[in-house]
């Protein structure tokens, strides 16, 4: 029994899959109320962190946070430790603080405006070590100068789709299979009589491939959007300790129990290129320019996973095992 | 229906952005409580696990207690009330946790006269989701039981403390949409309605909304906070409703109708249609009040007013923001107007930064630290979810149904 549902959030379209082992109208039943409820939270999500929406939660704290602390919900706080502690062990390469310059360079051309800045301007207010403060007990977010702005595009998906496996795993569903924009994935169990869920990262036959099972993968890559910018195409993930289009690497892509994680990092690398500052339980795979010249990416360094049962990680699958394949963008 | 205060609305129409600038009750910013109150939930289900999640961002509220039957769900609350105490049985919380203040009912519907009645004699705030009851004489046995507590006791009619539809309010009340002709409400979302469960022995009791037995359906669970914003926004009440239904969209054996038409009767004539469908998305929610020199939409986080082209024009209305509707064009209705006028910032601040919820349980530990007004009473919940009541006989029965004041009364 699969049951598939979909959601348009975030600028993008979120699909479920669910798996039972059982047939019949009893058991769609179940899994589709379940996968409602997971989308449900998806929505609310949406509601909080959208940057494209003027009533959500994060445009409230943008207007707010430098004139007061703002107060948040534990798991909106919660997003904002893992964003500082990504920031911070990434040494800049992961910064939401990074918002103005993508709106100086017209990256978020659908959203309203308020003031023009310049790319150099806006390259001031870059800084979330020196910018945004994080107060506990009660949890409240607050900005130390008034230029700044968040963009939470980096990890919103993945933390929608983390609380929405919460949901579903709390419905006793064990098999599922959960994307947003095909750039995160996050896998609940198996599917039946197979050893994950097959993925693979990015289009064509020769894409590397991946199996999940119990894992959160995010796919990173400039190319996936971009803008013309004063004669010359700028990627949607910019360098935030430079303030230019991030060069480092053609795609990243990392795997982790939590999707937010592994959505901060791919963009970290993405930006960074330098895997030697992953935290030891994740993977990441990289495909930078130089080693394909310019072109697609042809190598992929691997980090291997510490202490993972080998099934759990990246791995190469036989084409003969390959089933139609989610691509990732 | 005629407004009230018309003629002094018309005398000071000029005076309309101070109508904004000066309603105490406008914010949307949220507010601090002067002092700690400890809450407990009672149901950690759909509805409690979003309580639990606006109830984090009030500062001085710390959730203490977290009650529910189900061992799931409660696993589910530890993760989002970590610190607070975990029970089955809510006679059991309330013995064990003598410090709670507050406690927040969001159980099945027909659960919810034993919990209040119990929770007020403990000397409890309450504050209980809509609507109240599936019966009248459950209802009714609350209202009383909040009359004669010593706590105080809030109905989760969440639109009373919207602060767009508060401002929305203002307008309609002193006549800007001048009399009333008619009234329509829906709710439109693809869903199941279902609750998910993978025990069949729990599918019963957890899919109590679809238990013709203990459900009011869609009217009663879903209707009923738009009734409550109607009779809020016009002051009457109707006194008759008409009602079909249909299982369209999910035929998989249920029998509470999945698709519903409703149509009240107000004193002096005027109509107001209720639409429910489970089965299509298209428009979501909202409720609509169309007067012959405007009309105003509810939606939840937003309201606009569409003005006729014969109406006083507002002095503010130049600065207003507006919305294309197809051939209408809709003047956005924007909390806080005034502070973020003068912050430049009047563009940015369209729609509420919080579901109306947040305001709701805001409104509430507000009331409770005595630095508010309760925003929806027992007896003001008696009354929508009477109305509701007769509305969903009138949707099970295909029949025309007569709403008695005596449905109101608590004599």
């Amino acid at each position: 029994m699969l049951v598939r549902l979909a959601l348009q959030a975030m600028g993008t379209r979120f699909e479920l899959v669910l798996q039972g082992e059982d047939e019949g109208p009893r058991a769609e039943s179940y899994l589709r109320a379940a996968g409602e409820e997971a989308l449900a939270e998806v929505e609310q999500l949406d509601a909080r962190l959208s940057l494209f929406r003027r009533d959500s939660l994060l445009s409230h704290i943008q207007r707010n946070a430098a004139n007061q602390p703002v107060a948040v919900d534990p798991d909106t706080f919660g997003l904002f430790e893992l964003c500082e502690r990504v920031h911070l062990a990434s040494h800049g390469s992961f910064d939401p603080t990074v918002a103005p310059l993508m709106r100086a360079f017209g990256l978020h051309d659908d959203l309203a405006q308020t003031a023009e800045t310049s790319v150099e301007e806006a390259r001031t207010h870059i800084g979330w070590k020196l910018g945004v403060g994080l107060l506990r007990n009660p949890n409240r977010v607050v900005f130390h100068s008034r230029g700044i702005a968040l963009d939470m595009g980096g990890v919103a998906k993945g933390h929608a789709l983390d609380l929405a496996a919460q949901v579903l795993r709390e419905a006793g569903v064990q098999r599922a299979l959960l994307h947003g924009g095909t750039s995160t994935v996050v896998a609940i169990g198996h599917p039946l009589n197979r050893e994950g869920w097959p993925i693979a990262l990015g289009p064509g036959r020769d894409a590397p491939r991946v199996v999940l099972c119990d894992d959160c993968l995010s796919v990173s890559a400039p190319s996936s959007r971009s803008v013309q910018h004063e004669g010359r195409r700028v990627g949607h993930v910019l360098d935030p300790r430079t303030g230019e289009p991030a060069s480092a690497a053609l795609v990243a892509a990392t795997l982790s129990s939590s999707a937010a994680e592994a959505d901060a990092w791919s963009t970290a690398l993405l930006v960074s290129a330098n895997h030697s500052v992953l935290p030891a339980h994740m993977e990441s795979l990289l495909g930078t320019a130089e080693e394909s010249g310019g072109a697609a990416p042809a190598h992929w360094f691997h980090r291997p996973r510490v202490c993972a049962p080998e099934s759990t990680g990246f791995s190469h699958v036989p084409p003969s095992r390959q089933a139609a394949p989610l691509q990732t963008q | 229906m005629t407004t009230p205060d018309r003629r002094t609305f018309l005398k000071g129409a000029a005076g309309a952005a101070a109508v904004m600038a000066f309603q105490p009750d406008l914010s949307a910013s949220p507010r601090a409580l002067g002092a700690p109150v400890r809450v407990g939930l009672i149901g950690a289900g759909r509805q409690g696990r979003v309580i639990l999640g606006e109830l984090g961002k009030i500062e001085n509220v710390t959730i203490a207690a977290v009650c529910d039957s189900d061992d799931r769900r409660l696993t589910g609350a530890k993760r989002r009330a970590p610190g607070a105490g975990f029970y089955a049985d809510h006679k059991q919380m309330l013995e064990s946790e003598p410090d709670l203040d507050a406690v927040i009912v969001a159980t099945p519907t027909h659960q919810h006269r034993a919990l209040c009645e119990d929770t007020l004699s403990a000397g409890k705030h309450v504050y209980c989701e809509a609507p109240l009851a599936h019966t009248l004489e459950d209802a009714k046995a609350i209202a009383r039981a909040a009359r004669a507590a010593k706590g105080k006791f809030q109905t989760g009619m969440a639109g009373r403390a919207n602060p767009v539809y508060t401002l929305a309010r203002s307008f309609v009340r002193t006549g800007a949409i001048r009399d009333t002709l008619s009234m329509r409400s829906q709710f439109k979302k693809k869903t199941s309605w279902r609750t998910p469960s993978s025990d069949p022995a729990r599918d019963k009791f957890l899919n109590w909304r679809l238990d013709p037995e203990i459900s009011l359906g869609m009217v009663g669970e879903l209707g009923t906070h738009h009734f409550d914003v109607l009779h809020w926004f016009t002051g009457q009440y109707p006194t008759s409703v008409r009602g079909s239904g249909e299982v369209l969209a999910w035929k998989d054996g249920r029998e509470v109708a999945d698709t519903v038409h409703c149509e009240f009767q107000f004193p002096g004539g005027v109509r107001s249609t209720w639409e429910g469908c489970l089965g299509t998305s298209f428009e979501g929610e909202y409720s609509l009040i169309a007067g012959t020199m405007g009309t105003v939409k509810l939606a939840g986080t937003h309201a606009w007013m569409f003005k006729e082209a014969d109406s006083t024009t507002f002095e503010w209305e130049v600065y207003a923001t507006r919305q294309q509707f197809h051939q209408d064009e809709g003047i956005i209705l924007i909390a806080d107007a005034t502070q973020l006028a003068a912050q430049g910032k009047l563009k940015e601040g369209i729609g509420l930064p919080h579901p109306q919820l947040y305001y709701a349980l805001e409104n509430f530990l507000l009331a409770v630290t005595e630095e508010g007004n309760l925003c929806c009473s027992a007896e003001e919940g008696l009354r929508a979810t009477a109305v509701a009541i007769r509305a969903a006989e009138a949707v099970r029965t295909g029949r025309e149904v007569a709403i008695p004041e005596q449905d109101f009364s608590l004599e």
